[in-house]
């Protein structure tokens, strides 16, 4: 019983339930990275990492935390495990930290951490809310890589800095740049929406 | 009677609460900044002396213990600017920094003994668009400077063909501009750096 | 190059060419919401701007003269975020207390900025950049400015599209986002707009 639950809480995020193309939570920091592979997968491990240990710590502390001033406390600890991120970045994969930069802090603001928090890990078990957060994590990541995907491949013919697509490749330059972002997020969106309402109506 | 838990309740507890929070959090990100303190200054000197390396033209293997090994043997540290020894004679590597769109762009420039040809050129730090200025930190826009002359003429992307011609960066025309004035101005500040005005 | 113009400079930049949420992506999860309405995003819209041309130069003031002199910078994302939390409970008091009609139209929306990433972004920026005091002031007001136009912008559009034939599976955040993206396009068309040289 309690391991159906504990799948149940693992697949959910992954994708009916996923952060970013249902819940659309999480757009802000990580759009901006997206267009580098490599760069993408290191903002959104952090994501993961944060996510998962702000749910579970919070999740220790549901039944101690005052209501009034609930969200400060999440922020705080959401804040505080950001900042080992950043930390250890800097200390142990510099050439990342520098190319990151603010969008490191930036993880602090995405509305999925926050989101979560509020709605699996105040109300379940530390285990399982470290579940979730992991998993959103991980739905948040695969959606994240695919755009990314995308976005190098198209806008510089590489991926993960390694030349793919011949010399004849012109780069569709418009990809990295701030409204390749949008559009293909858009475009991802609307693909995931048009098979998954085909599902749901047949 | 009853008051009293309410008040302690509604005003002092939350206050607790969130001062304890807040100090063990503190606590824990000032324990591990200063676990790891000394690995990000060795990382930040090693960034440093590499751009220097880069910008001297010499070869080093891009570890922390390589660049230390290389910086030791083969730069001399003068007084505001290094020196290394080139196949075409002394070559002067010089710390510049001028404005960039969004901050200051520092870059550290080498140039050969006749004090105009570019021996090498490497970026120590810019606060650019990440994805669009922030690429002038890729090998391919900054190695394009090796071996040409001052003063440079940017052209578009993928076209610079004559000795004094660099490609700009697609998007990034505003810092490719600040980038270049940075260039065109290195000669000139090289001379009044080693002359030690 | 004219060193008193680049406050004015940046506070245009900030606007159009680095639009915080056209360009640098911040914000988007409330604009994404919000933007259904378009009396909605007018408030929430101001009381962007009213928190980001407020708290930057207050986090500029922290920043300077409690976290450099301690060396205690790695805490400024706990510590700029105390700052925003309690500056807007702050506000949103003080509004309530003093004026129904404001707080009605402005006020409610303060709690959801607390949390919008764009106010975060900007002070972490201007710490990034190294502005000055005066820099930060017209960052933060430049880009809440510039928050307030997409938004609107934004809410306008989505307002015509009512009457438009949007594929089922595009309706809601996915052709905001195309929207968005067109606006970006636009946007950085405004790249020529101030010469500096």
């Amino acid at each position: 019983m309690a391991k159906n639950t504990l799948r149940k809480t693992f697949l959910e995020p992954l994708g009916k339930n996923n952060p970013v193309f249902v819940q659309i939570l999480g757009i802000c920091s990580t759009l901006a990275v997206t267009n580098k592979l490599q760069n993408t997968l290191v903002m959104t491990l952090g994501v993961m990492f944060t996510t998962a240990l702000s749910s579970f710590t919070l999740s220790l502390l549901r039944n101690h935390i005052p209501s009034r001033i609930r969200m400060m406390v999440e922020t705080m600890i959401i804040a505080t495990f950001v900042i080992i991120v950043d930390i250890v970045l800097k200390a142990f994969y510099p050439e990342m930290w520098k190319q990151l930069g603010p969008y490191v802090g930036l993880i602090i603001t995405n509305c999925i951490i926050m989101g979560r928090v509020e709605a699996f890990a105040l109300q379940n078990k530390p285990m399982l809310s470290l579940v979730d957060g992991l998993a959103s994590g991980l739905g948040y990541t695969y959606v994240l890589l695919a755009i990314a995907f995308v976005r190098e491949l198209l806008g510089t013919g590489s991926l993960w800095g390694f030349r793919i697509l011949g010399s004849w490749w012109t780069n569709w330059s418009i990809m990295i740049m701030p409204p390749g972002g949008f559009f293909v997020l858009a475009i991802l969106i609307w693909v995931i929406r048009e098979t998954i309402m085909k599902e749901a109506k047949a | 009677m009853n008051a009293q838990p309410t008040f302690y309740r509604e005003r002092i507890y939350p206050l607790l609460f969130m001062f304890i929070v807040t100090f063990l959090c503190i606590l824990l990100t000032a324990g591990i900044y200063l676990l790891t303190q000394d690995r990000a200054s060795a990382n930040e000197l090693s960034f440093t002396r590499r751009a220097i390396l880069q910008a001297g033209g010499v070869s080093f293997e891009n570890t922390t213990a390589g660049i230390e090994l290389a910086f030791n043997e083969k730069i001399v540290v003068e007084d505001g600017y290094y020196t290394t020894q080139g196949p075409e004679g002394t070559r002067y590597i010089i710390p510049l920094q001028g404005p960039g769109l969004w901050g200051t762009i520092a870059i550290m420039v080498g140039l050969e003994e006749d004090m105009k040809t570019f021996s090498g050129l490497a970026i120590v730090s810019q606060n650019e668009t990440p994805g669009l200025g922030a690429r002038i930190e890729e090998s391919w826009f900054t190695g394009q400077f090796q071996g040409k002359t001052a003063p440079f003429v940017m052209v578009e992307e993928g076209t610079a063909s004559a000795q004094n011609e660099v490609d700009a960066i697609t998007g990034a025309t505003r810092t490719s501009e600040y980038f270049l004035n940075l260039t065109n101005r290195a000669a000139d500040d090289a001379q009044s750096i080693i002359r030690g005005e | 190059m004219n060193e008193s113009m680049m406050p004015f400079a940046i506070f245009f930049a900030s606007i159009f060419t680095g639009n915080i949420l056209l360009t640098n992506y911040l914000g988007m999860c409330s604009f994404l919401s919000v933007s259904k309405e378009l009396k909605t995003s007018l408030g929430l819209g101001a009381a962007v701007i009213f928190v980001m041309a407020t708290t930057t130069p207050l986090n500029w003031l922290v920043y300077e003269y409690l976290l450099i002199p301690f060396g205690l910078e790695y805490l400024r994302f706990i510590v700029f975020i105390i700052v925003i939390a309690a500056f807007v409970q702050l506000t949103e008091m003080t509004i309530e207390r003093y004026s129904e009609p404001l707080y009605q139209s402005l006020g409610i929306f303060l709690p959801l900025i607390t949390v919008n990433c764009a106010i975060l972004g900007v002070s972490l920026f201007m710490v990034i950049r190294e502005y000055t005091f005066l820099t930060s002031f017209l960052f933060g007001l430049g880009s809440g400015i510039g928050w307030f136009i997409a938004i609107i912008a934004m809410a306008g559009i989505r307002q015509k599209m009512k009457n438009a034939n949007v594929p089922p599976a595009l309706e809601g955040p996915a052709i905001t986002l195309v929207i968005a993206g067109f606006m970006a396009m636009a946007f950085m068309g405004f790249s020529g707009m101030i010469a500096l040289s």
